[in-house]
């Protein structure tokens, strides 16, 4: 700062001032013009250039330059032309570089030393300790009997690498991601409905609908920057969502189904039993496109108005207002995120909701479609190229062809591919408690905090022989169970691509320095393929750009096609670009949807109806837990178990710094409480404390609490969907009590 | 650890080697692999190739974040003209929460790690068919009538007579902080290492060149525009209470940022953070000013009133000591006084707000105040070593006795603006009632407490007859003065607590329910205090004037009166702290805390 030192008039022979408009403490916050677009820039942090980057937080995809000045990533701006953000970020976004620069960066390879701290040591000590501990587990259970669990954080050429690693060159047979957490009902649902993981639609379909349905998505707080699509909608849509709960997103809407927890799918059964039983369906597309749809029209039959109506707890004028909209509707889309994806019957709501696009037409044309939303950054790439449920490209492990294909690309022999798919998250945990798995490797995620009953999670992760947790931060609570903790470089200082929810590819930059001695994956997986010895198998892998090459290759012929991209130039070129895009093809358009020709993946052509019984919540309210407890996102300031998000001070200010809990009026004053009275809950699982939110925005007998704070899960029930074997975070049975 | 790494480390970031050149790469392994990655890592070479790719795509043509038409269409086509100004304008039913406007606003101003000069509130209520969940993006309103203008010492801040935009002048700030006490909305920010406060200007600069403010720009969904208004249409809207539920009354200070939505609200809506009772910012060094100023003030008025009440003057040895006590008090204030500025070096700024600002008004006062005490002090020291019949020939008593008035009226006067000070704030628990009976109750109570203090130094140092003589004739009038003056101020203050019985949350609900939560061992505190030393001790010094002679229990007295002064003047201090802290502050609506 400047001080009276240093300007003369202040010294002691000029005379003081008594009035100063302008001097240092106005020029420090000085603006000036800025060249490359982005207008008046603080006058200290002009930049010399600007570098786009992807953002590393959801899946939205949103394109930031990044400013960069002697060196040094000084600030970042929303890109104005690049078709995702039209020039927006959320606060996470804008606050990406902030976080990179915490003090709890880890910055050194750690290992638990004989007194059970974890204590710095070289690379080359955590290298051999790495290799020594997993193959001495594997010489001694079995090369099963080490596994990894791995993220929808890192680019998609990391991912690659470390699936690769781990099975083909260390010898693992089961590895899974904490997609499996967010997306893998996604994933199975549209594999079984439209033979392969294709979510059909651009964002543009935000804009071009004049019925959009939000299913089990708040996407004001958990996407903003797509409800801005919504909001850009010139048609007056008619936006229609189904939630439990209301949220920033059901003030908006036009109408509101607060819909029992759970009880969505018998919702969507009724509502296509109403549009069968009048006629509101697209015969020809039927005909032509799909089959199951006789079998599905029986199952939905006993989903009459009367029976939906008291398991939804909706009125039948409601659903009939909401089955009518869908008829009149010209350009329906349907929407859903994790109110669907996480729960015991998610793939089967979510091919109910499919049902009801294919049923009435609405796939393949502007401003329709099933459509997922994903979650993270890069969970695209990880349902593609991670290497755990699908072979790398969306390939088969089953498959022999699959097989063979991949081993030709990589130039491997086919025997050291599995013939069978990783085991899911569930069954990996489940692996360690029967001592099966014994060694884990946790790449940038956090499960002690993020894994449903956490207790009973904890528990199981204390149970390993040796874990190796690859982090940005040391201070992550799976970070702090670890024997080995790897430093990794985070988004900003390594380079790569990543695949957001419209299967938009785009470029990940590097345009800062890791802190002390943190390494990209990139390099982690280079130096760990070196020290298990398989250094020769991987020696194409030198780069992320070498990386992109070989999945290009892979690729090929599959519907993610993506040889027609050249490099990472062109992406950036671009502003970015929708799989597929096979080599040979014309300009690819900036948006482009899937289906257009009314052809599906499965081998006839054709999508498929795919149906079953809805089921009761798995633990319902009893007269001891007479609550249903909903999760979800709580500010579009926080992300996940908050390893990022927490150290920034802005984003801190941004939301509650105590768990909360959402509880209707009524309820609290059965309870005599108050907004900001202090209530215990517990479940079957454990109990916490939370200060209560008065807010009839929760029905009766139901409470929120937000996914961000580490006490939330003490409470949920370990209940998976049969299918996708993606956790039911959203519905368990718990108490409610005023504290102390 | 790798001492041959950070060599390369240097060398890679000089050269600008493309990172990791495969031909070489795939040589190397252990050591070598190893040194050469953890170089690769801190190479940023790739930000050179990015941006030139970025440059071939886009060179000049590249779309510009700030002129577009979306962004045309959320400024104001024309100027203001005469009777108009520039003023937010939010759209609640597109802010959907996200708070984009907060980060941008921190980022693209360049602000410090957790500053924003905008913040997002939410208000809930509604009915069970029909809930409510409303995030109120809100930053400064740029009042018609300003209060952090108003209240301003040193002139820092300036409407613009073109823009009505008001705008704080960084340098001109010496960081007295009134405004953030001034301003019903919260929004001048204190930066404790700057020792300047800071606030949102619209980003005028921006403004002056047609580009959008920083959260206008940052808005997904087009939420907060800048509009020109007429400010007859503030002053009605205003009249009419429209303004936003949850908020501070308009009328106040008249701001300018009109709340639109086509919805009606609903009647029971509330601030996330209604029933939140937040302590507020203690002031400490003027929890001392004010408490020593009234000290001081106190003790002067007693002093000439004992000697107008007993006749002639009080005992050689204690009138100049009182005098010396009382100077020593207020000074020692003024001095504190100083603490609370951020840059103190400025402090000769205070004049410039005379016309305006009662804290200017106040600092003026004091000096006054203080000028005249010294000056006071000063003659008693020198008429006492004067002979008494000399000094009575030259008529110099009366002399004196007038500068005592004068200074207990300039005394009274800056009393009088530090109440006012408070008052202009309008906040219910700084009501003039309250302030200016709390503050000559002050006075009264600590002036007495003062005069015993002299008294009991002057016992020690030295005791005469003639002082017994003074004691014995005034102590026991002290004495009950003293209890009475302190009964009536606990009792006072213990009434606050009867707004707990009552339902609604008033701000006088919310400082009794602050005194009695979250502050009640400084509540506690207080009342202790201020029962031992205005009630207990005087009580105990009754009882010894009745039995023993005052000279046989020296040490007794000496401990009863230190007693008594030390409580009186820590119960002050504590209630002054109170006084602070638990007063409920007005603010826009926040979030859930």
């Amino acid at each position: 700062m400047t001080t009276s030192l240093d300007r003369p008039r202040n010294s002691l022979v000029s005379l003081p001032v008594l009035f100063e408009r302008h001097g240092p403490l106005t020029e420090e916050l000085l603006l000036s013009p800025s060249k490359f677009g982005i207008g008046l820039t603080p006058t200290g942090l002009q930049p010399q250039a600007l570098v786009p980057s992807v953002c590393g937080y959801c899946s939205t995809g949103c394109n930031l330059n990044i400013h960069v000045r002697e060196q040094q990533a000084v600030g970042l701006t929303p890109v104005a032309d690049y078709p995702v953000n039209l020039g927006m970020a959320c606060p996470k976004g804008w606050e990406s570089l902030t976080v990179l620069d915490a003090p709890d960066r880890a910055t050194t390879p750690l290992l638990r030393n004989a007194a059970g701290v974890l204590e710095p040591v070289g690379w080359d000590v955590a290298l051999s300790t790495f290799v020594e501990r997993m193959k001495g587990i594997q010489a001694k259970h079995g090369p099963a009997s080490v596994a990894f669990l791995s993220t929808g954080q890192i680019v998609t050429e990391e991912m690659a690498f470390l699936g690769a690693l781990a099975k083909f060159g260390m010898g693992m047979l089961h590895g899974d991601g904490n997609t499996r957490q967010c997306m893998a009902t996604a994933v199975v649902a549209y594999k079984q409905s439209f033979g392969f993981d294709a979510p059909p639609y651009t964002y543009a379909d935000f804009e071009e609908s004049d019925v959009i349905i939000l299913v089990g998505s708040n996407l004001c707080i958990a996407h903003p920057i797509l409800w801005q699509r919504v909001m850009r909608n010139p048609h007056r849509p008619e936006i229609i969502v189904v939630d439990p709960r209301a949220t920033e997103t059901t003030m908006a809407a036009t109408q509101h189904l607060p819909a029992y927890p759970k009880s969505d799918l018998a919702l969507f059964y009724g509502i296509a039993r109403i549009l069968i039983e009048r006629g509101w369906i697209d015969r020809p597309f039927l005909d032509e496109h799909t089959t199951g749809f006789e079998e599905f029209a029986q199952l939905v039959e006993s989903y009459t108005l009367d029976a939906v109506a008291a398991q939804t707890r909706l009125s039948p004028e409601a659903i009939l207002r909401f089955a009518e909209s869908i008829h009149q509707g010209k350009r329906v889309s349907f929407w859903w995120t994790m109110g669907v994806n996480q729960s015991h019957q998610a793939v089967r709501t979510a091919q109910a909701i499919i049902n009801l696009a294919l049923m009435t037409g609405n796939i393949g044309r502007p401003g329709t479609g099933a459509n997922s939303i994903t979650g993270q950054c890069n969970a695209m790439g990880s349902r593609l190229f991670s290497n755990t449920t699908n072979l790398l490209g969306g390939h088969d492990f089953a498959n022999p062809e699959h097989r063979r294909k991949v081993a030709t690309v990589l130039e491997i022999d086919p025997e050291t591919i599995p013939q069978e798919a990783s085991w899911p998250y569930h069954r990996i945990l489940e692996g360690i408690l029967r001592g099966e798995v014994r060694g884990l490797w946790v790449i940038a995620t956090n499960p002690a905090h993020s894994w449903i009953n956490q207790r009973t999670a904890r528990d199981i992760l204390d149970r390993l022989d040796f874990l190796v947790v690859q982090d940005m931060y040391h201070s992550t609570e799976t970070a702090q169970r670890a024997d080995l903790v790897l430093p990794a470089a985070g988004w900003g200082e390594k380079a790569g691509t990543f695949i957001n929810s419209e299967r938009r590819l785009g470029v990940v930059s590097k345009v800062k320095r890791a802190p002390g001695q943190a390494l990209a994956d990139f390099h982690i997986f280079q130096l760990l393929a070196d020290a298990w010895g398989c250094g020769e198998m991987f020696r194409r892998w030198n780069s992320p750009e070498a990386v992109f090459q070989i999945l290009k290759e892979l690729s090929a012929g599959q519907p993610c096609d993506i040889t027609g991209i050249e490099d990472y130039r062109m992406l950036t070129a671009r502003g970015g670009i929708q799989w597929p895009f096979a080599a040979g093809s014309d300009e690819p358009e900036q948006e482009r949807r899937l289906f257009t020709d009314g052809k599906f993946f499965h081998a006839d052509g054709r999508a498929k109806f795919l149906g079953e019984s809805s089921r009761p919540l798995p633990e319902p309210p009893t007269e001891k837990y007479p609550f249903v407890l909903l999760t979800g996102r709580g500010s579009a300031a926080q992300w996940h178990t908050q390893t990022r998000t927490a150290k920034s001070a802005l984003l801190r200010k941004l939301y509650p710094s105590e768990l909360y809990v959402e509880i209707n009026p009524h309820d609290a004053t059965q309870l005599a409480i108050r907004t900001g009275d202090l209530l215990r809950i517990a479940s079957r699982r454990g109990e916490l404390s939370a200060r209560a939110l008065v807010t009839p925005g929760v029905q009766r007998n139901q409470v929120f609490l937000p996914m961000h704070y580490v006490a939330t899960n003490l409470l949920t029930d370990a209940v998976f969907d049969p299918y996708s074997h993606q956790p039911a975070y959203k519905a368990c049975a718990v108490e409610v009590t005023r504290a102390g | 650890m790798y001492p041959t790494a950070i060599g390369m480390i240097e060398l890679e970031v000089l050269t600008n080697r493309p990172a990791c050149a495969s031909a070489e790469a795939k040589s190397l392994s252990g050591f070598d692999l190893l040194n050469r990655l953890l170089a690769d890592q801190q190479s940023l070479s790739a930000v050179d190739q990015f941006s030139n790719w970025h440059g071939e795509q886009s060179g000049p043509q590249v779309e510009s974040r700030v002129d577009t038409p979306r962004y045309r269409s959320l400024l104001p086509a024309t100027p203001p003209e005469a009777g108009q100004q520039y003023a937010f304008e939010v759209d609640l039913d597109r802010c959907s929460g996200c708070k984009a406007c907060v980060v941008a606003c921190h980022t693209l101003n360049g602000l410090d790690e957790s500053e924003a000069w905008r913040d997002v509130g939410l208000l809930l209520g509604g009915s069970r068919a029909a809930p409510v969940m409303q995030h109120v993006t809100t930053a400064c309103h740029h009042c018609l009538e300003p209060a952090c203008m108003i209240a301003c010492p040193v002139n820092a801040y300036e409407k613009d007579s073109a823009t009505g935009i008001v705008k704080h002048l960084d340098d001109q700030c010496f960081g007295c902080q009134y405004c953030t006490l001034a301003c019903p909305y919260d929004v001048p920010k204190y930066h404790a290492d700057k020792g300047i406060v800071q606030k949102c200007d619209m980003c005028s600069s921006r403004l002056a060149v047609g580009e959008a403010p920083a959260c206008v720009q940052a808005c997904p969904h087009e939420a907060i525009a800048i509009r020109v208004v007429s400010r007859e249409q503030v002053i009605d809207d205003a009249e009419a209470a429209v303004f936003l539920p949850g908020a501070p009354d308009p009328q106040i200070t008249l701001p300018t940022t009109t709340y639109k939505s086509r919805r009606p609200f609903p009647r029971n809506l509330l601030p996330a953070d209604y029933f939140r009772v937040n302590q507020q910012h203690a002031h400490w060094p003027l929890v001392v000013m004010l408490a020593l100023t009234q000290l001081s003030v106190g003790a002067f008025v007693v002093g000439l009133l004992l000697e107008r009440l007993w006749g002639g003057h009080m005992e050689e040895s204690l009138r100049p000591l009182h005098a010396g006590n009382s100077l020593a008090f207020g000074l020692l204030a003024l001095a504190a006084s100083l603490f609370h500025l951020g840059r103190p070096r400025y402090a000769y700024r205070a004049v410039l707000g005379l016309r305006h600002s009662w804290l200017s008004r106040e600092i003026v006062a004091f000096g006054l105040f203080a000028g005249l005490a010294t000056a006071y002090a000063g003659a008693i020291f020198g008429s006492s070593y004067l002979s008494l019949e000399w000094a009575k020939s030259l008529g110099v008593s009366t002399w004196i006795e007038g500068l005592g008035w004068g200074v207990a009226m300039a005394g009274a006067g800056a009393i009088f603006c530090s109440a006012m000070i408070y008052v202009f704030t309008r906040r219910e628990c700084w009501s003039f009632a309250r302030v200016s009976l709390r503050f000559v109750l002050t006075a009264a109570l600590l002036g007495i407490a003062a005069l015993w203090l002299s008294i009991l130094m002057a016992s020690v140092m030295t005791p005469t007859a003639q002082l017994e003589e003074v004691v014995r004739k005034c102590g026991p009038t002290l004495c009950r003065a003293l209890m009475g003056v302190s009964l009536f101020k606990l009792l006072w203050e213990v009434a606050i607590f009867r707004h707990l019985l009552f339902q609604r949350m008033t701000p006088l609900r919310r400082s009794a329910l602050l005194l009695a939560g979250e502050l009640s061992s400084a509540t506690l505190a207080r009342f202790a205090l201020g029962a031992l030393g205005g009630l207990l001790m005087p009580a105990m010094l009754l009882s010894q004037f009745q039995s023993t002679p005052v000279d046989s229990g020296i040490v007794r007295f000496a401990v009863t009166t230190g007693l008594l002064f030390s409580a009186c003047l820590a119960g002050e201090l504590v209630e002054r702290y109170l006084f602070f802290a638990a007063c409920a502050a007005p603010r826009m609506p926040g979030g859930i805390r």
